[in-house]
C-alpha cells in the first residue's frame, strides 16, 4: 500500500497538484467551447434556423457581394444564394458565409473569462470584422472563377478558407490581448 | 543581486508584453513554408488517410465491399462492390479538403513566440497525431452519412432514422465546426498558459472582472 505523505501547499510542487486541478482552467475553457461550438452548430443545422435565419442572411451576403463586384465593374445577377455573369457562377453555402467562423469566434469570446462589456464588444466588432473578410473572400473567390479558374478549388478550400480561420484566431488573441482581463488563479 | 533580478525580470517582461504581435508576425512567415511542406506531403497523405480510413470502414462491416478509391491527387470515391457494376461508386470527396487544417496546426505551433524550440516541435507532434486520428475518423463519418443519408431508398431500408440522424449530424459536426476548430482547439490546449501569462500583466491595470467572468 502507498504511504500517504502530508504535503504542506507553501511545499507542493506542480507535479503533486492533479492533473485536472493543475490544468482547471484550460479544461474549462476548452469544455465551454466545445459545448458552445458544437450547440451552435447543431443549431443551425435545423431546418427551420437553416431556412429563416441561415439561408437569407447568405442572400444577404450574396446581396453585398454582387454590389461590390458591380462596384469593380463586374456586373452579376443574384439568385438567392447564387452569384452569376456571362462566364461564371458560384452558389454561396453553408461553409462560405462565414458563420463558421462567426461561431468559432463566438464560442471562443463566450468561453474566456471576460467581463460581459468586453465579450459584448468583442463578439460586435469580431463578427463586424469576420464578415468584411468574408465579403473579401467571396468577391475574390468569384474573380478568381473568372480569371483564373483552374486555380478555383485550390483557392476555395484551402487558400481562403485558412485565411479565414487564421484569420478568427489572431482576432480572438488581439481581443483577449487587449480587451480581455483573466482573473489571478486564486 | 537585486539589479540582477531586476533585469533578469524585464528581460522576461519585454517578450510578453508583445506577444501577440509576435504571434501574428510569425504567422505570417510561417504561412508560406508551411504550405509548401503541406503541398508535398499532401498526395502521399492522401493515400495513407484512404487506407487507413478503408480499414476502420472495413472493421465495422461483414462482409467487407467498401472500397475508398483514389481518383487523382485531390479526389477520392467511395466504391460498393455488392452494388450492381454501373453504380459501385456511390460518392465522391476532395481528400484534400479533409486535411488542410494541418496547414493551420503548421503555422499556429511554429509562431509561438518564447518557446524553445523542443517544446515547439513536441507539442506540434502531438498535435498533428491527434489530427491524423481526426482526419481518418472524418472519413470513416463521410463513408457512414454517406450510406445512411444519402443513397435514397437504400439508405431508408438499411438505416432507421436514428443512424440517419446520428451519421449525419456526426458527419456536419466533424465536417464543419470541429475540421475549422480544430487547430485552434489544440494550439490552446497546448498553450492557453502560454496565452494568459502573456496578457495577464495587463491586468492590473484594470478594474477586476465583474459579475459573469
Amino acid at each position: 500500500m502507498a504511504r500517504k505523505t502530508p504535503v504542506s501547499p507553501k511545499t507542493a510542487t506542480p507535479d503533486d497538484v492533479p492533473f485536472w486541478r493543475r490544468n482547471r482552467r484550460e479544461i474549462q475553457f476548452l469544455v465551454l467551447f466545445v459545448v458552445l461550438l458544437g450547440g451552435g452548430f447543431t443549431l443551425i443545422s435545423l431546418n427551420w434556423v437553416n431556412d429563416h435565419v441561415i439561408e437569407p442572411f447568405t442572400s444577404g451576403i450574396a446581396g453585398a457581394s454582387g454590389t461590390v463586384l458591380g462596384a469593380i465593374g463586374q456586373p452579376v445577377i443574384r439568385e438567392g444564394t447564387i452569384l452569376r455573369n456571362a462566364r461564371f457562377a458560384v452558389n454561396i453555402r453553408n461553409g462560405c458565409n462565414g458563420v463558421e467562423a462567426m461561431l468559432i469566434f463566438l464560442a471562443a469570446v463566450l468561453a474566456f473569462p471576460a467581463s460581459w462589456k468586453s465579450r459584448l464588444a468583442g463578439l460586435g466588432l469580431g463578427i463586424l470584422a469576420i464578415q468584411a473578410v468574408n465579403l473579401v473572400r467571396v468577391v475574390a473567390l468569384f474573380l478568381t472563377g473568372v480569371y483564373f479558374p483552374r486555380i478555383f478549388d485550390t483557392s476555395h478550400t484551402v487558400i481562403w478558407q485558412t485565411i479565414v480561420i487564421l484569420f478568427g484566431v489572431m482576432l480572438w488573441i488581439f481581443w483577449a490581448n487587449r480587451f480581455a482581463a483573466p482573473a489571478e488563479p486564486a | 543581486m537585486a539589479t540582477g533580478k531586476t533585469a533578469a525580470a524585464e528581460k522576461e517582461k519585454a517578450p510578453a508584453r508583445s506577444w501577440p504581435l509576435l504571434l501574428i508576425r510569425n504567422a505570417l512567415l510561417w504561412l508560406i513554408p508551411v504550405a509548401f511542406l503541406w503541398t508535398v506531403f499532401a498526395p502521399v497523405y492522401n493515400r495513407f488517410l484512404l487506407g487507413s480510413a478503408q480499414n476502420l470502414v472495413r472493421l465495422t462491416e461483414y462482409p467487407s465491399v467498401t472500397d475508398i478509391l483514389r481518383k487523382d491527387d485531390h479526389f477520392a470515391y467511395i466504391s460498393r462492390r455488392d452494388f450492381p457494376p454501373s453504380r459501385t461508386l456511390v460518392n465522391s470527396f476532395r481528400v484534400t479538403d479533409v486535411h488542410f487544417h494541418l496547414l493551420m496546426i503548421g503555422v499556429l505551433f511554429l509562431s509561438v513566440p518564447g518557446v524553445p524550440w523542443r517544446r515547439r516541435l513536441e507539442n506540434l507532434g502531438w498535435a498533428v497525431l491527434i489530427t491524423i486520428f481526426f482526419d481518418i475518423f472524418l472519413i470513416f463519418f463521410y463513408v457512414k452519412a454517406t450510406y445512411a443519408a444519402r443513397l435514397g431508398a437504400w439508405s431508408l431500408a438499411h438505416y432507421g432514422a436514428f443512424a440517419r440522424n446520428f451519421w449525419g449530424l456526426g458527419q456536419h459536426l466533424l465536417d464543419l465546426p470541429f475540421k475549422f476548430s480544430l487547430p485552434f482547439l489544440l494550439w490552446i490546449g497546448f498553450y492557453y498558459q502560454d496565452l494568459t501569462a502573456a496578457i495577464r500583466p495587463k491586468a492590473p491595470a484594470r478594474p477586476a472582472p465583474t459579475a459573469g467572468s
